[in-house]
């Protein structure tokens, strides 16, 4: 009987197709034509093209001789390998930690994940704060420990030198520490409930035959979770090219000194606060690639495994 | 179960092209509740409520935390009960995407009835394509229309016209915290004040433990780039643009940048200039641990709403150098009312948009929304019931010989965006100011 109502094809065609037309008008008709807008110079948002470049892949030169996109290209891989091993890695660790205690394993399900139901800018504004320069929790708590150098004017005026979380020589730390926070959760989800679909009976067995704790992880848990574990690096990679909110909330444009760019907000800074939208074209498509092309490689190389 | 699941499925069809249909009806029920131009209320003086409302679409900068909304709500009220008509207020926070927006909603055919703007380039597109209307034209329908304003100060666009009826103006200057001043022996800058004299004091303030210059680099360079550029030029000559980083004008400029760095290599901007938030250096200032501030009018309600003690505080001069005196400053009227061509030909929003602009412009209402801006009005803002820091400026503007617009407005803002952001570089060395200057240029 269930087989029959699937034999008429036409009702299920007829509800493709309204999904299928929203898609055209908003995602493949606008990034066709973001690529035609990478050759046409275009001076302002919502305002037509004035013809084409000159020469009219100027843009995609400019994109490989542009200094401040390879800082953002440096610095996205920087955020996608940061990715790969402190959000999936600390996810994996904390998952398994979890999945090995009996009691409280709901709570710190919960509290893991807490920081994914937050908005991005919000916890951009609560980083700001934490990592302020003057008077920050991070800067208060060194200034406690005596970790910063004082000085007394002769006019008794007590002069801090307060440490800049934001300069060059610790932004990286800044930026990437809140995006990996915020997202472990994400991937600690995925990973426990890949936890929870291997048989106890394995386990069982395995400790039967002698197996200790490090030995069950390596020899079970670790090759059953494989596929689980593709899937978040997968997801991680690709969601990594985003990121956008929280370091604009943080570094706006290009702190500190034009080196804290990402290809996210040098896109959206040349697009709405320069007003060059043809070049952030360029840029959006030159995401685009890279999403393609890195999801591409992260599936050959953390490919499933067909016998799990 | 084949029929149900048909059944089920048609339901959902004819609920979800019903849905789609329900967003129509607004807009079918729109025109009558726009009341025809023949009842709608005078423009020198709002009548009594028309027969019928007309909705008028306006967009202006006083939204958000903008000082000025709770006069300009208390205009739109005023408007809404004289003449019975309803405004759908579209206001939003002044910055570039909000220009951006203004300019899409013109684009795109969705643009207000009434438009509160920039009067500069930034108005040119929509000018040049014909979507506003010339005060020349409104006149000759109603002779009074901004009768109140002195048309000199009103700004002309490219093509000799004036569109826009002008509101408060603004002007920039610095800002001195009296009591570091005081703290470090040095007195409030006067409108002979120097260059020379304002390094000495910088290095005063520095040794006492302060900061001189409350600014943030990485993000509102601007100000200073302002009176830079004028110190090392005139008045006069500030509105000039460089053809090329070599002419007189380009050397004007770089000499300006170098000045940059000589503050920034003297150490007069905070520690953390070139990552701090505006917010974060204006609040050093507020808390008393910087001494200068370059700003603009429309901070005095910042620190009337924040400063502990508005005595601690006064409008001073930004030092002079070269042929340029400390009682030369930046300001001007940069932003005026545009009826939109879309509604001038809309006979039933004719009159009432006109009656808005007259209203809101009108010498009583204005003087609501002044405290120590200049304005048009023939007669002058009657401000009432100025605040210390508020006297402060009207007592230095009274002082005030001469003032250019900014120069930056003349600029892309391509090129305005690459010109301050490559300041940090300049000042830090990785950039000479010649090619920033030339790199901005290039963008122009």
């Amino acid at each position: 009987m269930n087989s029959m109502i699937y034999k008429k094809k036409t009702p299920l065609l007829l509800f493709l197709v309204p999904a299928f037309l929203f898609l055209a008008a908003f995602l493949f008709y606008p990034f066709v034509q973001n690529i035609i807008n990478t050759f046409m110079k275009i001076g302002g948002l919502g305002r037509a093209a004035e013809g084409l470049n000159t020469p009219w892949y100027e843009n995609y030169i400019r994109l490989f001789t542009d200094p401040y996109m390879r800082v953002a290209m440096k610095n996205t891989l920087v955020l996608i390998l940061c990715t790969i091993v402190f959000q999936v890695g600390i996810a994996l660790i904390l998952a398994l930690l979890v999945d090995g205690i009996r009691v409280g394993a709901q709570f710190f399900r919960t509290v893991y994940f807490f920081p994914i139901v937050i908005s991005a800018t919000a916890l951009g504004l609560m980083f700001n704060l934490i990592f302020l320069y003057k008077g920050g929790m991070v800067n208060q708590l060194l200034l406690s420990l005596g970790q910063l150098e004082t000085d007394v004017r002769p006019n008794g005026k007590v002069i801090v030198y307060w440490l800049d979380w934001k300069d060059q020589a610790h932004f990286l730390f800044t930026m990437l520490m809140p995006v990996m926070w915020q997202y472990v959760g994400f991937y600690f989800v995925i990973i426990v409930t890949g936890l929870n679909n291997i048989s106890p009976d394995l386990f069982e067995a395995a400790a039967l035959d002698g197996a200790d704790g490090w030995n069950r992880t390596r020899y079970i848990t670790l090759p059953l979770l494989r596929n689980v574990l593709c899937t978040c690096l997968v997801l991680a990679i690709t969601g990594a090219l985003k990121v956008f909110d929280l370091p604009w909330v943080m570094f706006g444009a290009g702190m500190p000194e034009n080196q804290g760019w990402l290809t996210g907000t040098y896109m959206y800074d040349q697009t709405f606060n320069k007003m060059n939208v043809d070049y952030g074209s360029t840029i959006a498509v030159l995401i685009v690639v890279l999403g393609v092309v890195l999801s591409n490689i992260s599936n050959r190389v953390f490919k499933p495994s067909e016998d799990l | 179960m084949k029929r149900i699941l048909a059944l089920i499925l048609a339901v959902l069809m004819v609920f979800a092209l019903c849905a789609c249909g329900q967003a129509q009806a607004p807009a079918a029920e729109a025109p009558a509740a726009e009341a025809p131009a023949a009842e709608a209320p005078a423009a020198e003086e709002p009548a009594a409520p028309a027969a019928e409302s007309v909705t008028l679409n306006v967009v202006t900068s006083y939204g958000g935390d903008d000082g000025n909304r709770a006069n300009f709500e208390a205009a739109v009220k005023a408007y809404e009960e004289a003449t019975g008509n309803k405004v759908n207020d579209g206001s939003a926070t002044s910055n570039e995407e909000w220009k951006a927006k203004v300019l899409t909603d013109f684009e795109t055919g969705s643009e207000p009835d009434v438009l509160f703007y920039f009067t500069n380039a930034d108005a040119e597109p929509f000018i040049s394509s014909g979507k506003v209307v010339s005060i020349e034209e409104i006149r000759a329908e109603y002779p009074d229309y901004a009768t109140n304003m002195k048309d000199s100060m009103m700004a002309v666009a490219s093509d000799g016209k004036q569109y826009a009826v002008p509101s408060s103006g603004y002007w920039e200057n610095m800002f001195v915290n009296k009591k570091v001043l005081e703290d470090c022996g040095v007195a409030v800058p006067g409108p002979d004040y120097t260059w020379d004299q304002f390094l000495a004091d910088c290095q005063t303030i520095k040794d006492a433990g302060y900061t001189p210059i409350a600014c943030s680099l990485f993000e509102v360079p601007h100000y200073w780039f302002e009176f830079l550029v004028m110190n090392n030029g005139t008045v006069e000559n500030h509105l000039d643009i460089p053809a090329s980083v070599d002419d007189e004008t380009g050397a004007k400029w770089v000499a300006a940048l170098n000045d940059f760095k000589a503050l920034y290599d003297a150490g007069f901007f905070p520690e953390n200039t070139l990552t701090a938030s505006d917010a974060e250096t204006v609040e050093m200032f507020n808390q008393g641990e910087a001494a200068f501030l370059i700003d603009g009018s429309w901070k005095v309600g910042y620190f009337t709403g924040n400063a502990a003690d508005l005595n601690d505080f006064a409008i001073a001069y930004v030092p002079g150098k070269g042929e340029r005196s400390a009682s030369e400053a930046i300001g001007g009227i940069s932003m005026g009312y545009f009826i939109t061509r879309k509604a001038w030909d809309d006979p039933a929003k004719r009159a009432a948009a006109v009656a808005f602009v007259s209203l809101l412009t009108s010498d009583e209402v204005l003087s609501t929304f002044v405290t120590t801006e200049v304005t048009a009005l023939v007669n002058g803002a009657k401000p009432a019931g100025l605040n210390p820091l508020q006297q402060s400026a009207a007592d230095t503007n009274a002082n005030i010989t001469a003032i250019a617009g900014a120069v930056q407005d003349l600029l892309t803002a391509e090129a305005r965006g690459d010109l301050f952001s490559n300041i940090q570089n300049v000042v830090t060395g990785k950039m000479t100011p010649e090619d920033a200057v030339a790199s901005a240029l290039a963008l122009n």
